[in-house]
Parts: C-alpha cells; structure tokens; sequence
C-alpha cells in the first residue's frame, strides 16, 4: 500500500513538475553561432570581443531575455581556417543556430554565399567584406559597424575639422600588404581629390613585426598626418616605430584595430595617438554597470573580469546588443524566429545606440552597415578619451564605394 | 582466415601483376569504393559536406604531393600555391569562356609549368635547401595573388566559381560536387598504384635513394627530376582546381596558404611517405582530428566536466592534437600507412603468429 502511495505520489509530482516546466518550455531557446579564432591570427581580439559578447548574453537572459526567449551562444574555435569554420558552421546551423559571428575574414568569405542560400544571418561587424553592406546584394549579411571604409572617412573627416584642416596636407597610410591593409586606398583616392590633400600608400610585409623599411620612406615624405592600418602586435610595432622617426603621437590615426593591450606594449610614449572607435570602452556605461552587477558579481561572467570595459569587450557587447535588439524586433512581429524573421527584425534596427555604448544605427533593406558612424578617440596614458562625437563622414562617399563593389560581386567576384 | 591465402597461386604473369593480388584485399577496396559512391546516400549533408568531401579532396592532394616527396624524394613547402595557381587559372579560364573539362586540364598544365621552374632548384640543391626553394615559390605566389587584383578578383580579393558542368552534368548540388572530387581522387589513386611499376615510377625511386647512383645505372637525373615535378604539379593543379569548384566555391588567398602547404606535408609525413593509403589516412587525421577533437571537448565542456576558460579550451585540442602527432610518429615513424600495413599482416595470417614478410 505504502509503496503504491510513494509510486502515485511520485508521478503527480513528476507529472506537477514537467507540467511547471512546460510552460517556459515554450519561450524558445534562441542560439547563436560564435564560430571564431581563438588560436591563430586573431587572437589578439577574439579573446575579449566573444567574452563581451557571452556576457551580453548571460545578461540577457538573467533579465528574463526577450519576451522570456533565452540565447545561448554556440561558441568553438575555427583556427583562422575556412575547412573548419565551413564544419562549424553548418554543424551549428543543424543545432539551430540561426545568426552566426565568425570573427575572421576568410571563414567569413567562404561562407557568405552559402549563408545567403540558407537564409542565416551572418553578422561580421569590424571584419569581412565592406561592400555587404549592400542588402540588395547580400541579404543575409549584416556587418552592422563602420567599414573599413567608413572609418578611413571618419579619420580623414576627423582631421578637416579638428586637426588643421586637409587642403595641401600631405597624409602618409602605412598598411599591412593585404587585401585588409589596401581596403581604405580608394576612399583615400576619391577624398583626396575632393578635399585636395595627397597621400601616398606605405605597405609592409605580413604579419608586420619588422616595419623599419617602410617608415624610413614615411621620415623622408614629410606627412602632416599619417594613418596606420594593420591588426593585432603589428600595429604596436608601427606605433613605435613612427615615434622613432619622428613622428609625433599626435601625429597618428589608427583603424580600429588599437586597445589597451598595444598600448601597454608601446608604453608611456603611446600617449596622444589616435583611433577610430566604434563603441565606447570603459566600464562607465548602463549596460557594461549592469553587467557588473548581474554577470560578473555573482561569478557567471564568460573569462577574466579585468576584461570587462576594455574596448574589444565592448565591441563584442555592441555586437550583441545590435543583434538582440534585432531579434526583440523580430519577435515583436510574432511568428516563430527564424533566419529570415531575424534579418527582417534587423532590417528593423532604428536609432538603437545600446543606452550609448556606440553610435545610434539604423538598418534598411538597402543598407546593412547601420549608417557607417563612429568617432575618433585619443589614448590619454590610461584610457582612450573621445575627441569627436558621433558622426557618419563623407556616407555618400562611402556608400557609392559599397555600391560599385557591390555590383561587382554580383557580378562573379 | 579472413584473407585466406591458401589456395590463392597466381600461375599467370595477368594474375601476379594485378594490383591487389589477394581476394580478400581486392573485396575491401570494392566495399570501400561503393560506400564511397554511396556517401551521399548513406550520410548526411553535414557529414558529406564538412567531412567527406574536403577528407577526398585534400587525400587527392596528399597524393600529389607524395608522389614528389615519397616516391622521387624531393621536399616541397610550397604545394598549396601549386594548388592556387590550379585554383586561380581554373577560374579565370572558365569565366574567359573555355569549358570546364579543358579549363581543369590546362590548369593543371599551367600549375605544372610554374611548378617545374621552380622545381628546376632541385637540379642543383637537395634536402633543406630544396624546402627553401620551394618555400620562396609559396611566398611568391602568395604575392602575386595578393597584388594583382586582376587575379585575385578586386578589392576584397574574393573570386567565386562560375556555375559550371563536367561532361553536360551540371556540379552544383552537394553530392555531384562530391562525386567529381571523388572521381578524381579515385584516377589519381589508380595512377599512383601504376606509376610505382613503370619505368618512370622505378625512375623516380631510383632519384630519391640516391641520385648520382641512379645516374650511373643510366637514369637521367635532369629528366626525372622534372617529370617528378611536372606531373606532381599538374595534379596538384587540378586538385586545386577541384577544391575550388567543388568545396570552397569561393577563392581566396588564404585558403593557399603558408600554413596549408605545412598541412599538406603533415598529411603526407603523417600519413606515411609515399604510400597511398597513408594518403587518405594522413589526410584525414591532418584534417579532421583537430575538428572532432575540438567539437569533443567542446561537448564535454557543455557537459561540465571540464569548467575552464574559452581560451584553453580553444587550445586544448591543439595541444591533444599535437601530442598525437607526436605519438603516432613515435610509436611508428613510418606513419598510419605502416600502422594499418602491420595490421593487416598480423589478420593475413591469424591465428598464427608470423608472417612472410
């Protein structure tokens, strides 16, 4: 009788339980796919870009998610290799994952137009190809930051309004000798005409750890300004040794691509150089306070919490809070989310600026980059200070180069 | 008792010169070329596409290269950019309107011409020397690409693969992609198994052991040495030509690499120097060990049984990863061709304990 009783009882309980259960059940898990190198070329920001993006994410979901929809992030390493993150990818697709970040240019490249024939949406803000920013052309892909191209603008409009103007300026660009490293060139182009200042293209040999040859070239030009557009320990080594010859910190404007850690590796000399930034860093906002408190006090955070507030932390943390937003868009409509609700929600996107951790983007069927702005900011010896607000420059500029690469690879290449 | 050799005599020169002279052999090789033809029936997408597909391509390439550094003995680290140049040329033929069957061809046969001028540094230079003339050719390529935008494919220096059919069959979907990549490792594979019994073969081998003694028994050096890398090269070329138009369908500098052609020579020297079977073996331990290793202990960090961070866990199948290198080449320096080759010569003749050779 006894154990007929326990036997009942425990299947009341266990019928209670998974009836409790059922009902969040429902509210769905929503994957994402962070299929990024954490262990070849870069490293020197995957680390801190997923970590912000995790944290994001765990902050979401301790604040109930969307509409008690959860994400969970999809996280393995791909090596920088196209083989793995093909595998990653569609191993992540088939576990659902429905927005997909690869952090690498060549993953990203392989994987573009298979993306668009599934109807995943794959972000690649700060990596990947500028021109699909062109929704007509790319559906699926969203890079949802400043291009490469937007940044030249912004660096180059940055001078023309605070740093004595461009008109007879000469401006040296000492690039990594890659397709990344070229990227900016016909922007350079089309502005110089525009604006009448000439500069001359200063490349050096990959991955950039010996620069002294192109830089004795850059002493003997004379620049007034100069930009410098490499990624990872190359860009401490340019930073140095521009100061060797000669050129002033104030001097230097540097693609996204310059954090604290470069600037600990140049050290106190670092002082007065110049990046474009296209969220804030530091610990002083809503969102990174509220992740303080709900993620990284309680010990839930995704890694070490000295990286919370650096700024490829953050810009992981933007990149997350774009594609949230995106998919609290899309639910809104109702209707299950899938890849093709997902791009519609982005395609929503309007003025969100994550409480101002980054410029306010606006997305469209036609414009996947979000509006292209940014701002420059200075390294004051222990942070990086904004010296200008959040602007687009020159975005028909920017946008006619979208367009023409565009066509092109809707063309063939 | 499961290859039976009692019984089997071969009384005709036909019978003693086929390739797999034991039954049980030649059953194993048919099982595994109808599960082969079969894959796109019996695995799914995700299997045959991350998996299946790049393991035959890449063995394809693994058998390019061995045919160059296991049978003639000449070291080359610059195979993925005899690979590019197959991969670019391919292309650019096809979109300059030549059909794709003769466009595969002639990109082997420009692969094989660059690929032999820099091959003529073996005439005068041997061993490490050798590696750095061919390391000079991977860098020069990889420069070439990057710099002239008309081969590259412009700015962002991506050139996708024109829709195209192999003998009015149109390779698009997954499984016809896979089976022309299939069809070509399966004719290089029945090439190199002809080639090691011809006079070019034996050639070949007579170079790698000792050249100047080759050249006294009357083996022209000069003339081997290049045929060794004009064929090595031309089907490096169409290998490379076929992971573009059947894996990747997008080409990029990248994917042909530095660090591809030390993939390619990890295959070969893992796999087993010279050896066909070491080819697929090598290849798919080079290839698929870091994947499954990394979705291994990713499954396991889900699971909780190892709470550690992204970053070591990113690099904690590397480190499994090489530490099996490492053991393999160990335990058999001779590489998985000599693990199975062991294998199967204690099953030839089990349950006895010896056998012949």
């Amino acid at each position: 009788m006894n154990r007929i009783r326990k036997t009942a009882l425990s299947a009341v309980l266990a019928a209670g339980a998974s009836f409790g259960l059922a009902a969040p059940m429902q509210a769905e898990e929503i994957k994402f796919g962070l299929l990024q190198d954490f262990t070849a070329v870069y490293t020197f920001v995957t680390g801190e870009y997923n970590q912000g993006q995790r944290d994001y994410l765990t902050l979401i979901n301790e604040e109930g998610g969307v509409e008690g929809h959860t994400f969970t992030a999809i996280v393995r390493d791909t090596g920088n290799q196209p083989q793995r993150g093909i595998e990653a990818y569609n191993r992540a697709k088939e576990e659902g994952a429905i927005l997909f970040d690869f952090l690498s240019t060549p993953v990203s490249a392989a994987i573009l137009d298979q993306a668009n024939a599934d109807q995943r949406v794959v972000i690649t803000p700060a990596h990947g190809r500028g021109d699909a920013s062109d929704g007509t052309v790319f559906p699926y892909i969203f890079p949802a930051m400043a291009t490469y191209w937007a940044q030249a603008a912004n660096l180059i409009d940055h001078i023309k309004q605070h740093d004595g103007g461009l008109d007879g300026k000469k401006i040296a660009i000492v690039h990594i000798d890659s397709p990344f490293g070229r990227e900016p060139l016909p922007i350079l182009d089309e502005l110089a005409g525009q604006e009448g200042f000439e500069y001359r293209a200063f490349p050096y040999a990959s991955p950039g750890n010996e620069q002294s040859a192109a830089w004795s070239e850059v002493r003997r030009y004379r620049p007034d300004h100069v930009l410098i557009w490499g990624a990872g320990g190359g860009q401490a080594v340019s930073v140095r040794t521009a100061i060797q010859n000669g050129i002033a910190p104030e001097q230097i404007y540097s693609v996204i691509w310059l954090a604290e850690t470069d600037a600990a590796n140049v050290g106190p000399q670092m002082t007065g150089v110049k990046r474009f930034e296209a969220s804030a860093s530091g610990t002083d906002h809503p969102i990174i306070q509220r992740i303080q408190e709900k993620v990284i006090e309680p010990g839930k955070g995704a890694g070490d919490a000295a990286n919370v507030g650096t700024s490829y932390y953050n810009l992981g943390v933007a990149t997350m809070a774009i594609s949230v937003e995106a998919a609290r868009l899309a639910l809104e409509d109702g209707g299950p989310l899938t890849g093709e609700t997902l791009k519609a929600g982005f395609e929503r996107v309007a003025d969100y600026d994550a409480e101002g951790l980054m410029p306010a983007v606006t997305f469209s069927e036609q414009d996947h980059q979000g509006g292209g702005a940014g701002r420059v900011s200075q390294w004051d010896g222990s942070a990086w200070v904004p010296v200008s607000d959040w602007h687009a420059a020159f975005p028909e500029i920017v946008r006619a180069e979208i367009e023409e690469s565009a066509a092109h690879y809707g063309s063939g290449n | 008792m499961f290859y039976r050799l009692s019984g089997t005599y071969h009384t005709t020169y036909e019978s003693d010169r086929k390739l797999w002279k034991i039954p049980a052999d030649r059953w194993q090789v048919i099982a595994v070329l109808v599960l082969a033809v079969a894959a796109p029936f019996l695995v799914s997408p995700l299997y045959l596409g991350s998996y299946v597909l790049p393991w035959v391509i890449w063995s394809a390439a693994a058998l390019s290269l061995t045919l160059l550094m296991g049978m003639a003995g000449q070291l080359h680290f610059g195979f993925a950019a005899v690979m590019a140049i197959g991969a670019y040329s391919s292309i650019h033929l096809v979109r300059f309107g030549v059909p794709f069957e003769i466009a595969l061809i002639l990109s082997g046969l420009i692969a094989a011409g660059i690929g032999t001028v820099f091959g003529a540094a073996a005439l005068r230079v041997k061993g490490l020397y050798l590696v750095m003339a061919t390391l000079a050719m991977q860098y020069l390529v990889d420069w070439v690409v990057v710099n002239v935008p008309a081969i590259s494919g412009g700015a962002h220096a991506t050139l996708r693969t024109p829709a195209v059919s192999f003998l009015f069959v149109d390779v698009s979907s997954l499984a016809s992609r896979y089976w022309l990549a299939l069809g070509w490792a399966v004719l290089l594979t029945l090439f190199f198994l002809n080639v090691k019994r011809t006079s070019f073969g034996r050639a070949l081998v007579a170079i790698r052991d000792k050249d100047f003694a080759a050249a006294v028994i009357g083996v022209d050096p000069f003339r081997t040495k290049m045929m060794a890398f004009f064929t090595s090269s031309f089907m490096g070329g169409v290998t490379g030509a076929i992971l573009a138009y059947c894996y990747y369908r997008a080409v990029t500098p990248e994917q042909f690499g530095f660090d591809v052609s030390i993939q390619l020579v990890a295959m070969v020297l893992v796999g087993g120097l010279g050896s066909v079977i070491g080819s697929y073996l090598g290849a798919g331990f080079v290839l698929l060990a870091p994947i499954f290793l990394t979705n291994f202990i990713a499954g396991m960090a889900g699971a909780g049984w190892i709470p550690v961070s992204q970053n070591f866990l990113s690099h904690l199948p590397l480190i499994i990863y090489g530490a099996m290198i490492i053991g393999f080449l160990l335990f058999e320096p001779l590489g998985l061709a000599k693990i199975y080759d062991n294998i199967r010569k204690y099953f030839l003749v089990w349950p006895f304990r010896h056998a012949k050779s």
